[in-house]
């Protein structure tokens, strides 16, 4: 069930960003990082409140993402879904003031318990950011790297790794020819690939997203979207999304929050034709937001 | 209906652009005219001095007879100066590293912060004092001698490193922390491997303005070292240095002095001069995303 | 303040008003076939075949309007169910009007004397009172968003079913008279006609359970009107 790798040669076209012209386009290719081990990996939130100082931001949230599928979180602006994305990898409490309590398990282990790791978590639980953000002083090479030596990884087929990772996201032949050079100087969806690559070379089991193609041009998103497509096989994705229509295209879950709560939370095809809350079909169809 | 809106400029208009500009620039005249001033008589008093013989001989000391060049001067400056410079670059970005990294928000950060702001104001003066009462008085290690002037030195370059590496690295844009954290990476491996790294040129450009400052003040070194007129390499011996011997000169009755230490003045300025440009240098190549 | 994609909810109100005044459209139509029928008037019969025109072009400005707003607006969750709602319906007018047209051209057909058999022809008059009865329903289940309304031409469409059978069974023992024979057979057609008429109102009142449920239920005669049941559940609010 492996899909055959696919290389589509296309026209030299100009890009969108601020990089050379794209060459050798290739399809993402997920199967080249090789076979999957078990079975996916979910994760459970229960009783989740988040607060910035004394502002309770996540007014008790349960949620449940399903292993190898896409969640996606919608909402409006200030609901909290940046806020609850980013306490499931434990990178709210980088913000001066700001603490989480209630329980986040991954496959049965609460990444809030005492005595856990905090940089593990953050291994096993990646994250992709709104505005891509390679590291400035590294080529292409090194960025996709990075993950596996800043976490201290000892790794013999560092090569392999990182050029699997590149296929996996479907850069391999746009950048095969250049991986030395510095990894800002690709256009702003390739940038983003470039994040992910880096982001899935340390294997984690989940993918976070903030909004990762708000600064994308619509080919790229589309890229991205299409990468995302391919990647569920392989980990279980949430995506936050102020884009709508992203979220019925990418996701086989939607989650509606408003001021700090779960509103509704159901197959993203139900959402998007018979939300059963109110508060749900008020958004989705534009009456506010 | 009259066109209105695209007459031309009112003659009272033209007049006032007229007499703002011609203040401006007569303001800017005046200040140029000191600098100027300055410049030409260096160069006209002091390039006569540069021969081979002022580079390449020590100052004789002897009231009759040669008196001798400046070349313990200016290496004496550069090993005081050097030494300044080991110690307040790494403890000047530590503090920094510190300010920035954990100390954003705390009351001691801004403590230190406010006490690093006083120390840039404090007379260069007070450093030598300081060093004479403590170090020297108190006989630690010898009485004058060129360590203890570098001590000064670094006292004073210290708040001067510590404010332009706060500046740099806060312009480090945090998602690249964020990025880094988010790949699982200790708080340490990401201030060595991806902040450090990347505000690298500006701590350069800011320390090389540290050591220029550093290079031209008298004061402290009266204290700590009084000049000695040979050659020496032994920062633990008494250490002549090129702003002492200009002080040491200038007050001399010989011409033939008072001629000496313009040309040390000028070769001072050349020193300070090629160290800006190489900071400059420096910050041109800078590249931050 | 304005609320929120204004120009969205009046290109839908509107495309919701075109796609009942459809519905008018055919209430008039069947009105004039109806009486055509009654009074053998040919003229009138070959007018409402005319102005079948006008409900062929409001189904292409429908039609038209849907694509429209579906490409340029992304409506979803009530308002999506609304829309293809409206592109059935018109669909459902355009049929109604077709058989409006087919009871019309039957009726030169049916011969020049007065109708020969009393029983059969109240029979019609019934039929074409409740169809005209079932449309103008529809109209009003789906512009009020009633569902009890919706499934109440369900028993409706019951009777007129029952009527239609009526007629067969009396056409089918009219008499020995060819020409009333013949007539007779012509108002069979008629009542399939009327007939299909009423299976198209029913059409319409599932649309409207389906735009206020988001759930799609066939309605046929064996669900009573009040059951709450198995198809109407999860109404938003």
């Amino acid at each position: 069930m492996i899909p055959p790798e696919t290389t589509s040669k296309e026209p030299i076209e100009m890009s969108t960003g601020g990089g050379p012209p794209e060459q050798a386009e290739a399809a993402p290719d997920v199967a080249a990082l090789g076979v999957r081990e078990g079975p996916g990996h979910s994760i459970k939130v229960r009783n989740l409140h988040a607060y910035y100082g004394s502002q309770h931001a996540i007014k008790g949230i349960d949620l449940d993402f399903p292993a190898n599928q896409v969640t996606a979180i919608i909402g409006p602006s200030g609901c909290g879904k940046s806020t609850m994305v980013r306490c499931i990898n434990r990178m709210h409490e980088e913000i001066p003031g700001a603490r989480a309590e209630g329980s986040i398990t991954l496959d049965e282990v609460d990444v809030y318990a005492t005595g856990v790791d905090v940089t593990s978590v953050r291994r096993l639980i990646g994250m992709v950011f709104q505005k891509p953000n390679p590291f400035p002083t590294m080529s292409i090479f090194d960025n996709v790297a990075a993950g596996l030596r800043l976490t201290g990884t000892r790794s013999d087929n560092l090569r392999e790794r990182v050029h699997k990772s590149l296929r996996a996201v479907g850069l391999w032949g746009e950048v095969k020819s250049r991986l030395t050079e510095p990894g800002i100087g690709l256009s702003g969806g390739q940038q983003q690939r470039l994040c992910i690559a880096r982001t899935i070379a340390v294997e984690p089991e989940v993918i976070l997203m903030d909004e990762p193609c708000s600064a994308l041009d619509p080919v790229a998103t589309l890229k991205v979207e299409e990468l995302i497509d391919e990647l569920k096989e392989r980990y279980t994705i949430v995506i936050v999304t102020h884009n709508m229509q992203q979220a019925a295209r990418v996701a086989d879950t939607t989650v509606f929050m408003l001021d700090g709560q779960v509103i509704e939370h159901a197959p993203t095809n139900d959402v998007f034709t018979r939300p059963k809350d109110e508060r749900t079909e008020r958004y989705v169809t534009g009456k506010f937001g | 209906m009259s066109v209105t809106g695209l007459g031309p400029v009112s003659a009272r208009r033209r007049r006032i652009d007229q007499a703002m500009r011609g203040l401006l620039l007569a303001g800017t005249v005046i200040a140029l005219i000191p600098l100027v001033l300055i410049i030409y008589y260096l160069l006209l008093k002091g390039l006569g001095q540069w021969t081979g013989s002022f580079f390449s001989s020590d100052p004789t000391g002897s009231f009759f007879g040669s008196p001798g060049g400046i070349r313990s001067a200016i290496f004496g400056s550069l090993e005081i100066v050097g030494l300044g410079m080991v110690i307040a670059i790494p403890i000047g970005i530590g503090v920094a590293l510190y300010l920035t990294e954990y100390g954003r928000e705390s009351w001691f950060g801004n403590l230190v912060r406010y006490f690093v702001d006083v120390m840039t104001g404090v007379p260069s003066i007070m450093f030598g004092l300081f060093i004479y009462i403590v170090l020297v008085l108190g006989h630690v290690g010898g009485a004058f001698t060129g360590w203890k002037a570098s001590v000064a030195l670094a006292l004073l370059m210290l708040p001067i490193v510590v404010r332009s590496a706060e500046v740099v690295l806060l312009l480090v844009p945090s998602s690249l922390r964020e990025a880094a954290l988010a790949l699982g990476a200790p708080r340490w491996r990401v201030v060595t491997r991806v902040v450090l790294p990347t505000a690298l040129p500006g701590l350069v450009t800011g320390s090389l303005l540290a050591v220029a400052r550093g290079m031209g003040e008298t004061a402290p070194l009266l204290f700590t070292t009084a000049g000695a007129l040979a050659l020496t390499g032994n920062l633990g011996a008494q250490m002549n240095a090129l702003p002492l011997q200009i002080y040491n000169d200038i007050l001399s009755p010989r011409t033939a002095l008072q001629n000496r230490a313009w040309g040390a003045a000028l070769t001072l300025v050349a020193i300070v001069l090629i160290v800006n440009i190489l900071a400059r240098a420096v910050s041109r190549r800078s590249r931050m995303a | 303040m304005q609320e929120t994609r204004h120009q969205f909810r009046e290109a839908l109100k509107d495309l919701e008003r075109q796609t009942l005044e459809g519905l008018d459209m055919v209430t008039q139509q069947l009105d004039r076939a109806l009486e055509a029928v009654s009074y053998q008037d040919v003229e009138l019969a070959s007018m409402v075949v005319g102005d079948d025109d006008r409900i062929d072009g409001r189904y292409l400005e429908v039609h038209q309007g849907v694509l429209s707003l579906l490409a340029r607006q992304a409506p979803v969750a009530g308002d999506l169910r609304i829309v293809a709602a409206l592109l059935h319906m018109i669909r459902c007018v355009e049929r109604m009007g077709d058989q409006c047209v087919n009871i019309a051209k039957l009726v030169p057909l049916s011969g020049y004397e007065a109708p020969k058999d009393k029983g059969i022809l109240d029979s019609i008059e019934r039929m074409g009172t409740l169809a005209r009865s079932q449309v103008t329903q529809a109209r009003e289940a789906f512009s009020a968003r009633n569902v009890e309304l919706a499934q109440d031409l369900v028993r409706q469409d019951a009777e007129i079913n029952q009527l239609n059978r009526e007629i067969f069974r009396r056409a089918v023992e009219v008499g020995d008279d060819a020409d009333v024979r013949e007539w007779a057979m012509f108002m069979i057609l008629v009542a399939r006609c009327l007939e299909r008429v009423g299976d198209n109102t029913v059409d319409i009142a599932e649309q409207v359970v389906f735009v206020v449920t988001g759930l799609f239920r066939e309605l046929d005669g064996t669900q009573s009107p009040t059951r709450g049941g198995d198809g109407v559940v999860g109404l938003p609010g």
